[in-house]
């Protein structure tokens, strides 16, 4: 057993190893990123994707392999959570985090207002994803804030949490029929299965939909997460 | 030196990123209690998020959504690969949350240091 001197003495060195190897890196750094895949995606990603946010053409367009497996991590996730916590919910009190005599009745008043207002927002994100900053990810998670609120204005509040998490099978099942979609319209999978010729009106609906998917999909896993973590405590 | 110094100063994010990192190892490292190291893990995840953004920046430029009349954009794609990052951060976070309330409630505990003392008795 290494003295608590000396265990110190090592945190620091390998502390100071990975500032210096960061430090080392600094020399090049911008050019990584900053050479022609940038241009192309400034000349061609308009008119490839129909998005005006590079972000979303990117993450639904260019990448739309990489996020469905993003989505399919946080469906893992939530899986996994159900599955610690599901043991014995039976002899728990659901309402601990949300006792009523401890949480003040202004905050109650005051989710009451914000509740509709934060929901809207959720989905005004969700659907201007391609216009604006934004997309179904970040839309989703404000919606699922928004949920969270209303544990706090009802706490008598029920959730079926089996329900929830078929519907968010069922909708990421519905993200990969639509990204499959493009294998029969332009016989490549995995992109817009609109063609850019087509015009940027039509192009739209393909990102509309699938923000859409993404954002509800997310909503309903971080509202099971949430459900989850409020039936664990005693 | 000086030339090491300006390079360090225009490179601030990356300096201010790992200084981040180095904080969430230290936090990861010398704290025993669980939730604590949770919370450093999600400072390192933060510090790799604002390190890779930062990869794409480009001076002067604004966020990258096309209008008419913006000349320079910053670089979408370490953004949009950060998106991914981010919802695996929050994926981890919170098994690894649901994982500590069983470990609470089998050792009565967040020491890791305690619990492992506890199964060292119990073998």
């Amino acid at each position: 057993m290494l003295s608590s001197v000396s265990r110190k003495l090592i945190l620091i060195a390998a502390m100071a190893v990975v500032f210096g190897l960061f430090a080392a890196s600094l020399i090049d750094l911008a050019s990584l990123y900053n050479d022609a895949t940038k241009d192309y995606f400034f000349e061609h990603g308009f008119e490839e994707t129909g998005s005006n946010n590079l972000v979303t053409g990117i993450l639904l367009d260019y990448r739309l392999f990489d996020s469905l497996f993003e989505a399919g991590i946080l469906l893992v996730a939530v899986s996994g959570v159900i599955w610690v916590s599901k043991h014995d919910f039976a002899d728990k009190n659901p309402n601990f985090m949300i006792d009523k005599y401890k949480t003040p009745d202004l905050f109650i008043s005051f989710a009451r207002l914000v509740y509709p207002l934060l929901l809207a927002f959720g989905l005004y994100i969700i659907l201007n994803g391609h216009l604006s900053p934004g997309g179904g990810f970040q839309g989703g998670a404000l919606a699922a804030t928004a949920i969270l609120i209303l544990y706090f204005i009802d706490k008598n509040k029920e959730t079926d949490i089996k329900r929830i998490v078929t519907i968010e099978k069922v909708l990421y099942l519905a993200i990969i029929l639509v990204a499959l979609l493009s294998l029969f319209t332009r016989s490549t999978a995995f992109t817009n299965f609109v063609a850019p010729a087509a015009g940027r009106q039509w192009q739209v609906v393909y990102l509309v939909t699938l923000n859409v998917l993404i954002g509800l999909k997310v909503a309903f896993g971080l509202w099971t997460i949430f459900t989850a973590f409020l039936k664990e405590g005693r | 030196m000086i030339d090491v110094a300006m390079r360090l100063y225009e490179n601030m994010y990356y300096l201010v990123s790992v200084i981040l990192f180095v904080i969430g190892f230290h936090t990861l490292l010398t704290h025993s209690n669980l939730i604590k190291k949770i919370i450093g893990m999600n400072i390192m995840e933060t510090a790799v998020f604002l390190f890779f953004v930062s990869t794409g920046y480009v001076r002067g430029g604004v966020a990258p959504i096309i209008e008419p009349g913006v000349e320079q954009y910053v670089n979408p794609l370490p953004t949009a690969l950060i998106l991914t990052g981010i919802v695996v951060a929050v994926s981890v976070t919170a098994f690894a949350l649901s994982l500590i309330v069983k470990l609470y409630e089998s050792y009565g505990t967040l020491d890791a240091e305690e619990i492992m003392r506890i199964r060292s008795t119990e073998l």
